[in-house]
């Protein structure tokens, strides 16, 4: 009996959300093969597969825009984890001077707008002649991934106990034995939690990317963003369900990994 | 060594992928001695980094596909397209890069306008003069074309798509439009709450609000365009942002709050929230009705005081790395067999003059079809006005901000 007390509020909870989620989705999906859907209406007059045609049809450089995007977030999320576990780990288990200010310094980014770091850099950019060029956005994005990335892993970190690796090396472990077997394991669903923050912030970027990839580096939000503009709700719509749903395929795959967390 | 070799080949791989052809950049003084010959010689083997607003599916098959492909054939040139949502957004990054000194940049060629063009001109980021180096420059009307949104050309960009002001409203809600801009007046007051505008600095409600002053009776609407006169200015502007002041209770939520844009604007009219719409391009509710997105009642009308038509231009960046190959693809979008393609694929008008088309093109273009909501190009040609001077816009945006929106 109080189990089912328990469950039916849970239950409504995780009606309410995963309709939060769906329901714009969907109304996207309708949208995308919608045509002369004019109010009062509930469902579209007619349907049609012009948006979906000119996705699939490669005149609007969709394929090559994905294959971009995802090479940029991966790249981006693997940097971004990178930095942030040393990072991380001195802020969760180390006390140290100016603590507070490194603390600040990394998270400004998600404070302040990363646009305002983003107009200075991009004639620095330029003077290095990273501008236009992949690699410049990489390194764009990575200002706000970054402090996603060392916040996530604080997390994990301040649960971790570094006695642990104190112990494997006294039994003679080496270095790269303790991360393997010791660090790792135990700080791997957050590494992946990271991971997937940094790729979908990456995913997301508009600004940024236009700014320092000048339409050189070409991802699908600034594709989306064109057609949303535009008025072109069908197109629209059918990109915005193209730039979602890798991100869904992203955290169902990856979701056993957070059954223990 | 294996890896040395591997270097090299990866470098080389890299020069190839980058520099494909021999074209570099000159400086555009250099064209005056040079034949058209030697430019469309020097484009050949190169590719054109073409920037375009991407926000039309039409648009972006046409230039991705046939476009793209004739080039191919005819020139040995590769068209790229570099997407843009927003024009600004490329000048903003010439600006940047004019400051910062980098001499090679990465757009060859940029569809530019209006207020984006100013703004090009003032900070000096385009290549030219390099319109009269242009062949095809001889089928556009050298008067019509001298200015863009009331900015002098000077040669800095090439007219190749025109567009006129057209209103829009669905035959099954009104059976008859408003004839002239008096009788629209009329009719705004006669309907509160049905009619309204997309906020300046949007360049359509922009125009739509400078029709009134150009339409003032204080002068006529060529007066506007040659000079600034500061004297008609202040005479003809004060009536009119009164009265769009006084329009203000009867538009839609009484003005308090107008659509951002005009996209905004074409769903409140699609949802029967206002009965009218308006457009730069005079063919857009035909291609909206067949993509579905108006329904199949909706019609175009010009007042008969006529509204403003311009010219959309091609601009040459400051830092293009291929001068030579934008050239060559800008003369190829001004010829008549690419506006006649264009025109079949996309809509629009056809923006050439007659004079020097052959008999099978003049053909072509009586054959190309019309949708069921497009005036008939007489009609377009004969209700059309030229816009005001630049520093008109300027002054008449600021005082609509503070004399009509912020009142």
């Amino acid at each position: 009996m109080d189990a089912i007390r328990v469950a039916a509020p849970r239950m409504m909870a995780m009606v309410v959300l995963a309709s939060c989620a769906l329901v714009p989705i969907g109304v996207a999906l309708i949208g995308s093969v919608a045509s002369r859907w004019f109010w009062p209406a509930l469902l579209p007059a007619e349907w049609t597969g012009r948006a979906w045609n000119y996705v699939a049809s490669g005149s609007g450089g969709i394929g090559s825009a994905l294959v971009t995007s995802s090479a940029l977030a991966l790249v981006v999320a693997a940097l971004a984890v990178a930095l942030a576990v040393p990072a991380a780990r001195a802020l969760a288990l180390h006390t140290f001077r100016g603590k507070r200010v490194v603390l600040f310094a990394l998270l400004l980014p998600m404070l302040a707008p990363p646009l305002a770091a983003a107009m200075g850099l991009h004639s620095v950019f330029l003077q290095a002649g990273l501008a236009d060029s992949f690699l410049g956005v990489v390194l764009v994005h990575l200002i706000p991934a970054v402090p996603y990335a060392t916040l996530v892993l604080t997390g994990t970190f301040s649960g971790f106990d570094p006695d642990w690796e104190a112990q494997a090396r006294t039994l003679g472990a080496r270095p790269w034995s303790v991360w393997t077997r010791i660090t790792l394991p135990a700080i791997a669903p957050g590494l992946a939690l990271a991971g997937i923050l940094a790729f979908v912030v990456s995913w997301s970027q508009y600004v940024l990317t236009l700014l320092i990839g000048g339409g050189s580096v070409l991802t699908l939000p600034l594709l989306l963003v064109a057609f949303q503009r535009g008025g072109d709700e069908a197109v629209a719509a059918a990109l915005s369900i193209v730039f979602v749903v890798p991100v869904i395929l992203l955290f169902a795959l990856t979701a056993p990994l957070f059954e223990d967390v | 060594m294996p890896m040395r070799r591997l270097i090299a080949v990866l470098l080389a791989t890299i020069a190839v992928a980058c520099g494909s052809g021999t074209s570099e950049w000159f400086p555009a003084t250099d064209l005056s001695a040079m034949t058209w010959s030697e430019i469309s010689g020097r484009a050949r083997n190169t590719t054109v980094h073409y920037a375009m607003w991407t926000g039309d599916e039409a648009r972006n098959r046409f230039y991705q596909g046939p476009a793209a492909d004739t080039l191919r054939q005819d020139l040995a040139i590769t068209l790229t397209i570099v997407p843009l949502a927003d024009t600004s957004d490329l000048v903003n990054k010439l600006v940047t890069e004019k400051a910062a000194g980098l001499l090679r940049g990465s757009v060859d060629l940029v569809w530019i306008n209006g207020a984006n063009f100013r703004i090009a001109k003032r900070a000096g980021i385009l290549w030219g003069p390099f319109v009269q180096a242009l062949p095809n420059f001889q089928h556009f009307d050298p008067v019509a074309t001298r200015f863009d949104f009331g900015t002098t050309t000077d040669g800095l960009e090439a007219p190749y798509e025109q567009a006129q002001f057209v209103f829009a409203y669905d035959s099954a809600r009104i059976a008859a439009p408003p004839a002239s801009f008096a009788e629209l007046l009329d009719w705004i007051r006669e309907h509160p709450g049905r009619f309204t505008y997309p906020a300046i600095p949007d360049f359509t409600g922009s125009s739509f609000t400078r029709h009134f002053l150009l339409h003032s009776g204080k002068a006529p609407p060529s007066a506007f365009t040659e000079r600034f006169d500061p004297d008609l200015y202040a005479r003809a502007s004060k009536p009119v942002i009164e009265l769009l002041h006084a329009m203000k209770p009867s538009l839609w939520r009484k003005g308090e709050t107008f659509p951002a844009t005009l996209a905004e604007m074409d769903r409140l009219f699609v949802n029967g929230e206002i009965d009218f719409t308006m457009n730069y391009s005079p063919t857009f509710a035909s291609d909206k009705i067949a993509r579905g997105e108006f329904p199949a009642t909706v019609r175009t009308f010009v007042p008969k005081d006529g509204t403003i038509s311009d010219y959309s231009f091609l601009a040459i960046p400051f830092n293009a790395p291929n001068p030579a190959g934008a050239l060559a693809v800008i003369n190829t979008f001004m010829s008549p067999s690419h506006a006649i393609a264009r025109a079949r694929a996309m809509g629009g008008l056809f923006p050439l003059r007659a004079a020097h088309l052959s008999t099978s093109e003049r053909d072509d273009v009586a054959a190309l079809p019309r949708g069921a909501a497009t005036l008939p190009l007489t009609e377009l040609a004969a209700h059309r006005i030229q816009d005001a001077h630049a520093e008109y816009v300027d002054r008449f945006e600021k005082d609509w901000r503070t004399g009509v929106l912020q009142r």
